[in-house]
């Protein structure tokens, strides 16, 4: 079938004729995407896990760290900083790479895995939508975490800030958004909550990895450090430790994010 | 213009051919019923009416329109309750009604719906905590929640106890009367036959036939008619096989069941009575809807009868 035989039977049309779209198409009504996230919202406070992984478990740990007096003690292997003040931003950015790489695309998985997809496929909510509308839900819910964590560490425990605050701000937005996409990517495709954890938490330890969570980043070879610069996590505290290659750092998260969340959109699959 | 219009639809999986080639149309106001075995087509047509699927070749139209390129105005239209798909367990039942009714353009009321089809006291109940005839009539509430003008039902009632079962028919009878055109998947004879004012049948990925329940039921082979009974001493099978009009005769135990065409009744009580033979707990069966499905659908000569 051709576009030119199907735009010849529609003379009586009403309304606009669809355009060919490159982009993934988004619309929808506002009421339509309020209900959306209020409804997604609700949906995700009634899952234990994610609300204890992904806001209790950031905020518990700042705490325990902050509670050990060592750790507030400068040391000369991590530059003359104290080791809770490397990780606050650390733990700010666990709940965003949690939430974003676990419970986004197990979601999205589970709910295509059971063929609540599949409904909403004959309703008129566009793929676009109800991915913005999770990323909204999700997106706030580490924002908050992330405030929260910072609050503890400097004001709670006297962990010192970032030099630059512009900066911390920036990458801990773009850094967000990007490690969304890269959720949403999963998100779009796997087709069992077993498959989407296959992908989502491989990628979060690799996250995790590069951000010197299990080593601190200032103790990894060179060649380690340089690839940490590319991967969400790693650049977004490299930027934040004041000391890395920060507008390049931005570019990459901002790269991830563009191609991400439009190749998620464009590639959804809703069965 | 027709509600829905299916032209020479055709849709492979890989090396298997789901739908081989299908047309029907179906009018403004109907209730159109898609019969046929499982296996046949029947889901992957109507996923392609849904726009769930695109047709590796001929047209579907719903109102006119493409449910591939003209997705958001199809949608906006057309309600569909399909096989497999679920809601989340844990969404509460005024919870979906609402969030479907946001994505519509003028959607139906939700309390009116959850009235309508017996949802009013499961209103703050949870999805998964339904019974099946509740999660059903939920879907059709989600079905009509957009009040669509046309509305595909899939399967609608598979699953559901006998009295489940009248109480969708009763559901289905009040979308009609709303003034919406329904097309109903089904493979249950009796539902197609109470519901449907025109049925298309569909085998191997064709339609085999389309008709009225009762056109169908009269295409039976050769009219045909069967007759039950415990005959009051011993009977001569041979003999029996050799009256005209009798194609087959088989032995149920004390019973013996004779089949044929319109002459067989006849025939068979004549030679009884001319034996002073006695047909206790006679019953005779007309060809029936059942019967010509059956005939359409189990031998492959019938693709041509289309």
């Amino acid at each position: 079938m051709t576009t030119r035989t199907l735009s010849a039977q529609r003379p009586q049309l009403p309304g606009p004729r669809p355009r060919p779209r490159l982009l993934p198409e988004f619309r929808m009504t506002g009421n339509g995407f309020r209900t959306l996230v209020r409804t997604q919202a609700r949906l995700l406070c009634r899952e234990p896990a994610v609300v204890l992984s992904g806001i209790v478990l950031p905020l518990a740990l700042i705490t325990a760290f902050g509670a050990i007096p060592s750790f507030s003690k400068p040391a000369a292997a991590l530059g003359g900083k104290t080791t809770l003040d490397v990780y606050v931003p650390t733990f700010a950015m666990l709940s965003s790479v949690l939430t974003a790489l676990t419970a986004l695309p197990v979601t999205f998985a589970d709910l295509r895995e059971r063929g609540v997809l599949r409904r909403l496929a004959v309703s008129p909510v566009p793929a676009a939508g109800l991915l913005a509308a999770q990323v909204t839900v999700i997106a706030t819910a580490a924002a908050s975490t992330a405030v929260l964590v910072v609050l503890i560490g400097t004001a709670g425990f006297g962990a010192a800030l970032p030099v630059n605050i512009g900066l911390m701000l920036a990458s801990y937005v773009l850094g967000t958004t990007a490690l969304i996409s890269l959720g949403l990517v999963i998100a779009a495709r796997a087709r069992s909550a077993g498959i989407a954890t296959g992908f989502g938490v491989p990628t979060m330890i690799v996250n995790f990895f590069f951000a010197g969570v299990y080593v601190p980043l200032q103790q990894l070879p060179h060649v380690l450090r340089t690839v940490s610069g590319f991967v969400p996590y790693g650049a977004i505290v490299d930027t934040w430790s004041g000391s890395g290659a920060a507008w390049r750092h931005l570019l990459v998260l901002a790269a991830y994010t563009v191609v991400g969340s439009l190749a998620a959109a464009r590639f959804f699959k809703w069965e | 213009m027709p509600a829905i219009t299916v032209s020479h639809l055709r849709k492979t999986y890989d090396d298997t051919i789901a739908v081989a080639d299908v047309s029907f149309e179906v009018g403004a106001g109907e209730i159109f019923g898609i019969l046929g075995p499982n296996g046949a087509g029947k889901t992957t047509t109507v996923e392609c009416i849904s726009g769930l699927r695109t047709p590796d070749g001929g047209e579907v139209r719903v109102l006119g329109l493409d449910p591939r390129h003209d997705r958001e105005e199809v949608r906006q239209v057309l309600g569909v309750q399909l096989q497999e798909s679920q809601l989340p367990g844990k969404i509460q039942v005024r919870e979906a009604l609402e969030l479907y009714a946001s994505f519509y353009r003028d959607p139906a009321d939700v309390g009116e719906l959850l009235e309508q089809w017996g949802l009013a006291d499961k209103a703050k109940a949870r999805f998964g905590r339904l019974s099946g005839g509740q999660k059903q009539r939920l879907a059709i509430a989600l079905a009509m929640v957009g009040n669509p003008r046309v509305v595909v039902l899939d399967e609608l009632t598979t699953g559901l106890d006998p009295h489940a079962r009248r109480t969708a028919w009763e559901l289905v009878e009040q979308v009609r009367a709303a003034g919406v055109t329904v097309l109903l998947v089904t493979h249950f004879m009796e539902e197609a036959e109470r519901l449907c004012d025109r049925l298309a049948v569909i085998d191997r990925g064709r339609v085999v036939a389309l008709d009225t329940p009762a056109g169908l039921a009269a295409r039976g082979p050769a009219a045909a008619q069967r007759m039950r009974f415990r005959p009051s001493q011993a009977v001569d099978v041979a003999e029996l096989r050799a009256l005209p009009g009798v194609t087959s005769v088989e032995r149920h135990g004390a019973h013996l069941e004779v089949a044929g065409d319109a002459d067989v009744i006849g025939a068979v009580t004549a030679y009884l009575a001319r034996r002073q033979i006695i047909a206790a707990e006679l019953r005779v069966e007309q060809s029936s809807l059942d019967d010509a499905f059956i005939a359409l659908t189990s031998h492959a000569t019938a693709a041509q009868e289309a």
